[in-house]
Order: structure tokens, then sequence, then C-alpha cells
């Protein structure tokens, strides 16, 4: 690892709303996303040094992207990294980001992302993401195939019953009820016997609700600058890894710190939760709450497992015995998670955990404020977990 | 629709011959690629790539085993299938763990019970039609049937 010449501070950030406008265009999710977070940090548009920008690269037909963007947001001539790497490409967006700023290049720096993924016909489209195509999506194998191959090998290796995944998916409704900007914010809550059932209509409520097109931007600036934009600025870290994406790789695949391991854990995350504990300095004791980027209940009992909150094959006594409620010691999902805030694709599914953690140690997260938080980790993942990416906020003032 | 090909075509993307062509070794027979420095042998095929284990880069063409076991299996009925398969859904697919230690995800065929398949179920490889190509033309590929 090379020299780290200055922390980097969160000083903002924004998140669209579920079910915006129809009629909206990417251009105008980003630029909401991007307007939101300098409003919010109080930062000019002229004083922005870099945005880096994650986008779904089946959503626009664009080419060259970073012109596209830095003129929609009004910043040219200044430049914009465009990023096309699925979900977790926002998180991917806040490590340019964060790399800009602890170099001492860039003063202020905006991370964002965007999926408009209804420019296309999605599902069909959709299929082929996060997958090996000459080898499994042309031979049939889709993004959805993959999951539930994940899903049903994960359940059958640890011995995972339905009770835990519907736990899983009740304590995420229960935190999204308590934050306005989850997709289920006014939807009835779900009844947990039925969450546990071992049915289709189940199987789809233990999984991600969609949030529709979703944006979302994130401001950071160097540490030195941090208090004049806000009183309560936030440490940020953030470290990722990748994995072979065909699947028979994730198979005791030949590399050191993979060979040991298979479909039902994460070693691309257990690589990257690693190094961004060690960039932020902070031990698996010192974390306070935990925001993970689950589309299926399983998934988020992996990533739990991965990054040491509990031992592998592990969370599901963890769930079950409250471990995610905010009387645990370190709740996880508090901002309503894949089933319950939603799945927000490349436009949010990183960064949507950080904004959480952000509110949460500056203590304004509201009913579902974990007390005393100082230190929250997110997690989230691209193309089944062959990237995935870490975040740490820990109060800054 | 003409009654040629009833089937619906996947017009979404321009897919293209050239890429079927490519992959054509795998897809007919398994063909992966051997390390020559350190042996480790890989599918899909790394032809011309960097070795991940040694990091020279001297790969070449590797005949995987056709036989193997059963891994794990899932049945393809969430929603959203792939586009082409007509008649065949809900499809059964598998991770098989083949003889040489490779890992595929593939389609179990000709399986009338999905209970008759189990971790363990020794299975081996059959050459198959699987669906329509860009252009119409059929695809053909690997598929795994119980060795019985």
């Amino acid at each position: 690892m090379g020299k780290i010449l200055r922390r980097v501070m969160m000083v903002g950030g924004f998140i669209t709303p579920p079910s915006i406008p129809m009629d909206w265009t990417w251009r105008q999710m980003a630029t909401e996303a991007f307007w939101g977070a300098i409003k919010n940090a109080g930062v000019a548009v002229k004083d922005v040094d870099l945005v880096a920008c994650n986008y779904n690269d089946r959503a626009i037909a664009d080419s060259s992207p970073g012109p596209q963007i830095a003129e929609a947001l009004g910043i040219i001539p200044k430049p914009v990294v465009p990023i096309a790497n699925a979900c977790a490409g926002n998180g991917i967006a806040s490590y340019v980001a964060w790399n800009a700023i602890a170099s001492g290049r860039c003063d202020i720096v905006v991370s964002m992302g965007f999926a408009r993924s209804d420019n296309y016909d999605a599902m069909e489209a959709m299929n082929t993401q996060g997958n090996y195509v000459d080898f499994d999506f042309m031979m049939g194998m889709t993004h959805i195939n993959y999951g539930s191959m994940r899903d049903a090998y994960y359940r059958r290796k640890y011995d995972v019953p339905l009770t835990a995944a519907g736990q899983w998916a009740y304590e995420c409704n229960w935190y999204a009820r308590r934050n306005p900007l989850a997709a289920n914010y006014n939807k009835p809550m779900p009844v947990l016997e039925e969450l546990c059932a071992d049915t289709p209509d189940a199987d789809r409520d233990r999984q991600a609700t969609n949030r529709g097109g979703v944006a979302s931007a994130m401001v950071f600036v160097g540490e030195e600058l941090a208090k004049n934009f806000t009183d309560k600025p936030a440490l940020f870290d953030v470290a990722y890894a990748f994995r072979p994406p065909y699947i028979g790789n994730f198979f005791n695949y030949p590399v050191e710190s993979m060979k040991d391991y298979d479909l039902a854990e994460l070693p691309g995350l257990m690589a990257a939760s690693k190094e961004a504990f060690q960039i932020a300095g902070i031990e698996k004791k010192d974390i306070d709450l935990v925001q993970v980027h689950d589309l299926t209940a399983y998934e988020g009992m992996m990533a739990i497992e991965a990054i040491g909150i509990c031992e592998l094959g592990k969370s599901k006594e963890y769930v079950l015995s409250g471990g995610m409620t905010l009387e645990s010691k370190c709740p996880i999902n508090t901002y309503g998670g894949g089933p319950a805030f939603g799945h927000g694709s490349a436009g949010s599914d990183f960064q949507a955990g950080v904004i959480e953690n952000f509110l949460q140690v500056r203590g304004e997260a509201g009913e579902r404020q974990v007390k005393g938080a100082t230190v929250g980790v997110n997690t989230s993942y691209g193309t089944h977990h062959s990237l995935d990416v870490v975040g740490v906020v820990q109060k800054g003032w | 629709m003409s009654e040629q090909f009833t089937d619906q075509f996947v017009r979404w993307d321009t897919f293209s011959s050239a890429l079927w062509y490519r992959t054509k070794a795998g897809r007919y027979r398994l063909e992966g690629t051997r390390c020559t420095h350190c042996d480790t042998k890989f599918f899909p095929p790394r032809t011309g790539l960097i070795c991940p284990v040694c990091h020279e880069r001297a790969m070449e063409p590797y005949q995987c085993a056709q036989t193997g076991e059963v891994v794990t299996m899932a049945l393809d009925d969430v929603g959203f299938p792939a586009i082409g398969y007509g008649d065949n859904m809900p499809r059964i697919q598998a991770i098989v763990k083949l003889d040489d230690g490779i890992h595929l995800m593939v389609d179990l065929i000709q399986v009338a019970d999905p209970s008759e398949v189990q971790p363990g179920t020794r299975v081996k490889m059959v050459l198959r039609k699987h669906k329509r190509e860009d252009t119409g033309a059929w695809v053909y590929g690997y598929g795994f049937v119980i060795d019985r």
C-alpha cells in the first residue's frame, strides 16, 4: 500500500426518492442527485474539481458518457470519470473520488451513480449482467439463474432455514417503515410467517424490491476543508476486490485467497473488508452498525459473514437471535436493505449504504437511529460478487 | 411469424455469428485451456490470457473431462427465463464438478422428475441443440444427462 497523504471527509449525500417521474431522462436523474448532494453539502458547482460517475451500461446508448455527464451537470471543462461496473460501480466511483482527494490532486470531488433501467426492455437485457457471457448467458444461464443457484447452494451447505431468510426480510421491512427514502416506506408491514413460507411469493418477498430509476451522489473533500462545509463531517474510506466472474470459477479458484472457498462464501468481500478496515484504522469490534447490499436475504447473510460480523454459516443464528435489530450490539440494514429499501442498481446500491451510515454517525437517522453510532460499515457487490466494495464511515468531528 | 421460426428471436442486442464461431471449441466439446507452466486447468478457456496462478502466458488447449457429478442444482422457475427455450421450461440447471476438478454451470436435460437429481448424481456431457442465435441459426452446445 502506498502513502495516504490526507484523510477523506464526506460532507453531503443525496439519493433520489423511489418512483421518480417516468419522463425523467438519465440526464435529469443524474443532475437531480448531483444537485441535491452539493446543496446538501453547501458546495458550489464551480468548486467541484472532479466527478466520478457510475452508470448502467445498458441504460444509455450514448457513447463517451464522460463529456455527456459533465455537460448535464454544468461542470465543463472539468473532468468526469465514467465507470460502468454493475451495481457496485458507484462504490468504485467513490474509490476514484477517495483517491483523487487522498492524493492531494483534488479538493472537492463528487461520487455518483445513475440507473435508468427502463431505457431498455429490462429483464432480457439484464439477463447478461454479471455473467461470463460467452459460456453462460449464451448457453441460456442468466443473471437470475446465477442468484438462484447461489442461494440454493448456500442454504444446502450451511443448512440455513427459511425462517432465517424470512426474519432477515422482516427486519429490513421494519427499518424501511422508518426510512422515508425506502421503497417500502408507505407499504403495509409484511407478516413474518408469510415471509418464512416455502412458496414462490414468499421467495419473491425475500428478494430485493425495485426502486425503478435511481441516482445518488456524495460529496467528498480533503480533511482540512471539511469544517468549511459542515460541523459534522464524516471520515470515509473504501476498498474493493474482484473474483472471477464465471460461476464455475467460484469453486476453489486456484488463487491463494480463494482456493478454500466456493459459491457459499464471498472471498472478494473478505479481501475488500480487510483492506478497508486497515485503511480506516478500525477493527471488527469497533463497528456499530452495518448496511449490506442484499438482492436476496441469503446474500445479505453471506455478506455479514464475509466481513466478520459472524462466522461462516453462522449468520442464521445471528439473525434469528435479534442481531439485526436496534437492540443488537451491531444492527444490520437500518436503511431497509434490498428487500425493503430497494434495488438501486448502478445508481445507488453502494452509496445508499454510505448515505445511511453518514446519517447514523451524525445522529440524523430518526426512529432507526443506532444509539452512539460512530463507525458504520457498508458493503455492495456487482456481477454476483465478482466485484465487492466495502465502505467505512466514521464520526469525523 | 413464420412457422419455420416459431421461437422468439433474441433481438435486443446484436450478438453475431462471429461471436458464436469464436467459442465453438468450448461449446461443442468442452475445450478449455491448460497452463503449460504450472499445469493449472481452466474452463472457460483462457486462450491468450495470463495464468492467475503462475502469471505466465503459456496456455494450450485442454480437453476437459466429459463426466462428473452434480454439486448443486436449481429450477429455472423464478421468472424472466432466457429467451429461446420454448417448451423446455422450467429447465433444471446444475453446477457440475467434472472428474478433472473443473466446475461448470449447465442445463441438465432428459430429466423427467427434478427429484432424480441430487448432489453427487453422476452426469455426462452430450451435445444438444440449445436455442436460436440472432441470425435464426440454431445454437448447439454442451448439456448434461444423468449417467445411468
